[in-house]
């Protein structure tokens, strides 16, 4: 195992991370140490960046964005910039900094920061990268200020630091012990000491175990830790009122009868929305459906319409993957399919919202959001507020899955309370939730493949057309869309990952649908692997090659390469992987490398009735070094049975011009009887540091159940979502 | 027997199932069975116009030919594949009186009516023509022991029949469709129809 | 109009709008943010409670309708201190990801045990029909068979 930090301080390694020590935050500090995170984006390529999308976490360089706060309580908090919905990201910070600060992890507190404790997060929470990008980071936080706990208590007892012992807290000596927190205790001048040393990975305790989650038991009691459950006194309640057809505008809008209605306060005409608010959400409800409005509505958007406006051959085009040479148009040897994916909800549980205080010249916005820096300067820019006046407060999140990277509905909910004079809070309808998402875009391909005499693939060309994923998004900035011209989202998964298809393009074309389009887990990754394992298999098929032999045959020999050979070949036996139909069952095999970590599905189908149901998946995962390697295997399990909804069950559609439906239900989701009983994951560390682990795993699911019912039925479904006729 | 038709007649087909048989185009993935048209023949016959109640969807929803209620205005197979349970009150982890209340709700646009529940198997009529829908509601065997005047009360007094004249709202907040003929002339037919001896025409 | 009932074995008056949806009632006025807000339609089952032992979707339950009757939320579950036989199950098999589904699903889940002691896979599939967007129904179904022995435990 290399750990290129061992045992000692590394100090050149270091020397970039600037800490920052004060007091305490508030009034129950002790220490408060914060971190600037700060890598230069041009000390990589911007390409490289998009790549991966492994964005720089990054402030302004000269604030810190990072913070560590001791209390008299002998806890630690730590002020998470990421903010926690689901991944477990807050327990592996917990494990992260329980083992470099020997402390117990009950003694640690994870919160979201609010941007009135120094964070300055652009890029959000997003891209599985929480604990990618903070592992280091955090451990230098935590092993620094072990190393100031240390000198204060060495300082407090005269008693050389070699003599001491730090554990659960404690600091050890012959004949008594010392809390942190008393080691902590009136000192005023504090010094950053100039060394301090990391764990080896062999000295970890926590980091590698599968501890339970740190946010367990408030949610299985229905602790108030959402940021739909936050409240504020004299609260009003809101709902709002939006267009319901594509492109629509409001024309004209008679809300006299509504004002009337029982408990309504104030009716507030914002631009383009219209926001009623009343003494309870129930009153606003009621006094919505009391509101006239005529629309504008410029065309009537049909699906029929969109399919033709975005497909291969249309928008903007860019090579994203060029390798040798490309097909011949006229080539008879060339084999070429095609394949589709709808629109996609995100259908987060909790829906949005946000609770927000417009006051003195400051605001105070309570919500659930993955944008808390963007969140905080539009609010500020919105009330003509300086960004610092304006607080807010990242709660729980009841799922994230990507929507709540634009979260522009926290201005108006500011808007409203500023107007009233009132605290507000405001949610969503479940209907405002499906017919504004910002939607997974719906994606077309072309694939085309030509074997070689030898039995391997020689050419392999996927031209993918696509809405916006990243671009006209807040996490791309306008100029490095404009730069890359490609949008860096929809081609995740688009390229060809076989090193040794000595020709292979990927071609994109990008056009910005009529209705906003962005992340949803995994961005491209889920249609752009289901398209191009979908025709690996198919090619296998039709030449009779072992379908894993024919991926094997198909990857090179580096690093990179062979990590994804490994997670194939262990997928294959852990599965007993099975080429022929066994009875009413069949296993699809598919693999994916996706912000560098590759993974393996087998899919085991069954088809009874005419009814196809995912009874078994076998999952590979090279993630490197799983801090939590329960937690990554619940990545995995939701990753493929998300990724079974995507891909049996969900599509959103239009309806009289309407994105449609708007509702769980009519909205077909996976359920508990279409999860598989077994799911039978296995991780492969791959390289020593922390990969990207909420969203890789979805990359295989789809054609690996397309390759199951291609071998059950005997037909090829290469539309999302597959369903026999 | 000689079919006459009293004044004017209305010959309609109602569809009794979803239009779309299940594709990937079908928005919304509404799981409906296969498409059926029922004859429904809208007279001043006392028996035409009881039938065509009968075979109204905001009746048929509730008499399916399976375990799964049938669902607005499209009959649609109810949505989480909903099942009748052993008495037709749903399972042991939900019954229907998890989301349907005695009333109709405004909030939420699920429907309701005291004793919210499916007809017994016995009395499916999804699918069958309106003579072998009278001929099973006549059967004491297949109705529940009912004598023709228990029938009668049962068509022109229970909450969850009339209910079929104030439907509320969906979802969506736009008002279910009611049956074609009015809640006091539907009343009517049935209690002549049942004076004259609830006799059955062949077809 | 006032309406009283008992929540979590407490007497309670409220003073509302006999249509509003019990759910509201218990958030915004009763304060207890256990019950989770999804769809306000029925579908999701985010706001399932207990009313008189038998699982209800608050945001379709009228509280007029509770008028005299017992409800129980996901706080009021367990009988004191210790969790609930469901909430241990759940936390043994680590189930929560975002958590917010959670507590319907538990509710659920009780409702239903309370009924078939010894659930079957199948019996899981047709019983629980709540919505879960984070897909953690692969441990739910341990956690259902898991808690069904531990509450066979308590019986014996």
């Amino acid at each position: 195992m290399s750990n290129n930090m061992n045992g000692t301080n590394k100090g050149k390694r270091l020397s970039r991370r600037k800490f920052i020590v004060r007091g305490g935050l508030g009034s129950i500090g002790l220490l408060a140490l914060g971190s600037c995170v700060f890598i230069n984006p041009l000390r990589r390529s911007a390409y490289g960046i998009s790549e991966s999308l492994v964005l720089p976490y990054s402030g302004k360089g000269t604030e810190a964005n990072l913070w560590f706060e001791f209390t008299t309580e002998n806890t630690l908090i730590f002020h998470s910039p990421k903010v926690e919905m689901g991944q477990g990201i807050f327990t592996g910070y917990a494990q992260i900094i329980a083992d470099e600060l020997d402390i117990h992890i009950d003694q640690i507190i994870v919160q979201a920061a609010a941007t009135n404790t120094g964070i300055l997060d652009r890029f959000t929470t997003g891209g599985s990268l929480s604990i990618a990008q903070l592992y280091k980071p955090l451990r230098e936080m935590a092993a620094m200020m072990r190393q100031m706990i240390l000198n204060e208590a060495a300082n407090k007892l005269n008693i050389g630091k070699n003599a001491l012992i730090l554990r659960n807290g404690m600091i050890e000596y012959t004949g008594g012990a010392l809390s942190y927190a008393k080691a902590l205790e009136g000192v005023k001048d504090w010094k950053l000491p100039k060394k301090f040393d990391l764990k080896s990975n062999s000295e970890f305790k926590h980091i590698g175990k599968p501890i339970a989650r740190v946010d367990l038991e408030d949610k299985i009691v229905g602790a108030p830790i959402f940021g739909t459950d936050a409240e504020m006194e004299n609260m009003l309640h809101a709902t709002i009122l939006r267009p319901e057809h594509i492109g629509s505008k409001m024309r004209e809008v008679n809300y006299s009868e509504a004002e009337k209605m029982p408990g309504v306060v104030r009716v507030v005409e914002g631009d383009g929305w219209l926001g009623i608010v009343a003494e309870t959400f129930s009153e606003a409800l009621a006094a919505r459906r009391k509101v006239n409005v005529s629309w504008d509505i410029p065309k009537i958007w049909t699906e029929k319409d969109l399919r033709a406006y975005l497909k291969v051959g249309e928008g903007k085009r860019m090579v994203t993957q060029k390798e040798g040479s490309a097909l011949e148009k006229e080539d008879e040897a060339c084999i070429s399919m095609e394949f589709s994916s709808p629109i996609g909800a995100h259908a987060q549980m909790e829906p949005n919202g946000a609770v927000a205080k417009v006051e003195n010249g400051k605001a105070i916005i309570i919500m659930s959001t993955q944008s808390i820096g963007a969140t905080q300067k539009s609010v500020a820019k919105a009330l003509g507020f300086k960004t610092k006046d304006v607080n807010v407060v990242a709660k729980y999140l009841g799922g994230g899955f990507g929507r709540r990277l634009d979260t522009s509905h926290a201005v108006e909910v500011a808007l409203m309370a500023r107007e009233v004079g009132r605290p507000i809070k405001y949610s969503f309808t479940r209907k405002e939730e499906f017919q504004n998402d910002m939607f997974r875009p719906p994606t077309h391909h072309i694939v085309k493949g030509k074997m070689a005499p030898n039995g391997r693939l020689s050419h392999l060309e996927h031209h993918y057309a696509s809405g916006d994923v990243a671009i006209n998004s807040l996490l791309m900035p306008p100029a490095m869309s404009k730069m890359l011209g490609t949008d860096v989202g929809a081609m995740r998964g688009a390229n060809v990952m076989y090193g040794n298809i000595k020709n292979r393009r990927a071609v994109q074309w990008h056009k910005t649908l009529p209705f906003a389009t962005s992340f949803w887990r995994s961005l491209g990754l889920l249609a752009n692997t289901f398209a191009i394992e979908s025709f690996i298999d198919e090619m296998a098929l039709n030449h009779q090659i072992d379908p894993i032999q024919l991926r094997l045959d198909s990857l090179a020999e580096d690093e990179t390469q062979t990590r994804i050979k490994k997670v194939i070949q262990l997928a294959a036996e852990k599965s007993q992987y099975q080429n022929e139909l066994q009875g009413n069952r069949a296993m699809g095999f598919a693999a994916s490398i996706d912000v560098g970590a590759p993974c393996a599905h087998v899919a085991e189908v069954s088809l009874i009735n005419n009814v196809l149901k995912v009874e078994k998946v076998t999952c590979v995962f090279d993630c490197g070094l799983a801090v939590n390697p329960d937690q990554v295997k619940a990545q995995c399990e939701g990753s493929i049975i998300m990724g079974i909804s995507a891909a049996m069950h969900e599509k959103m559609g239009i309806k009289d011009g309407r994105l449609y439906p708007i509702n769980y239900g009519t909205y077909d989701m996976a359920l508990m009887k279409h999860s598989p009983k077994e799911i039978d994951v296995h991780l492969i560390q791959g390289v020593d540091d922390p990969l990207p682990v909420g969203e890789p795993p979805l990359g295989p699911i789809a054609a690996a159940i397309g390759n199951a019912i291609r071998r059950l039925t005997g037909k090829r479904l290469t539309d999302l979502p597959m369903k026999l006729a | 027997m000689k079919h006459t038709i009293i004044g004017f007649a209305i010959l309609a087909l109602i569809l009794t199932m979803s239009q779309a048989v299940q594709s990937s185009n079908n928005i919304g993935q509404n799981k409906a069975r296969n498409k059926e048209e029922v004859e429904v023949i809208i007279s001043d016959k006392p028996f035409d116009k009881m039938m065509a109640v009968l075979l109204h969807k905001r009746c048929v929803n509730c008499h399916p030919d399976g375990d799964i209620p049938l669902q607005g205005e499209d009959s649609h197979l109810h949505h989480f594949d909903i099942e009748r349970g052993p008495n037709d009150h749903g399972l042991a982890g939900y019954t229907c009186e998890t989301c349907h209340s005695t009333e109709n709700n405004i909030f939420s646009g699920v429907p309701g009516a005291p004793h919210w529940a499916l007809a017994p198997r016995s009395m499916a009529w999804e699918g069958k023509s309106r003579v072998e829908i009278a001929q099973q509601m006549m059967d004491p065997a297949r109705n529940g022991g009912r004598s023709p005047k228990e029938i009668e009360k049962h068509l022109t007094e229970h909450e969850l029949v009339l209910w079929a004249w104030d439907p509320g709202v969906d979802a969506e907040g736009i008002e279910r469709e009611k049956p074609p003929v009015s809640k006091e002339d539907f009343i009517e037919a049935v209690k002549q129809w049942i004076a004259d001896g609830a006799i059955i025409p062949d077809k | 109009m006032k309406i009283s009932f008992k929540i979590n074995k407490e007497e309670r008056l409220v003073d509302v709008d006999g249509n509003t949806p019990l759910l509201w009632v218990i958030r915004d006025i009763l304060h207890l943010k256990g019950t989770k807000f999804g769809c306000g339609k029925a579908a999701c089952g985010a706001c399932t409670i207990h009313v008189d032992g038998k699982a209800v979707r608050s945001c379709s339950m009228p509280i007029k309708m509770v008028a005299e009757k017992k409800i129980t939320t996901i706080e009021g579950l367990s009988d004191g201190k210790l969790l609930h036989p469901v909430q241990e199950a759940w936390k043994k098999e680590v189930v929560p990801q975002c958590g917010y589904c959670q507590p319907g699903f538990i509710m659920a889940t009780a409702a239903m045990l309370d009924k078939i002691p010894n659930p079957t896979d199948e019996d899981i599939d047709q019983n629980i029909i709540n919505v879960c967007r984070c897909g953690t129904y692969y441990r739910m179904r341990k956690a259902i068979h898991l808690a069904a022995s531990l509450m066979d435990k308590d019986e014996q």
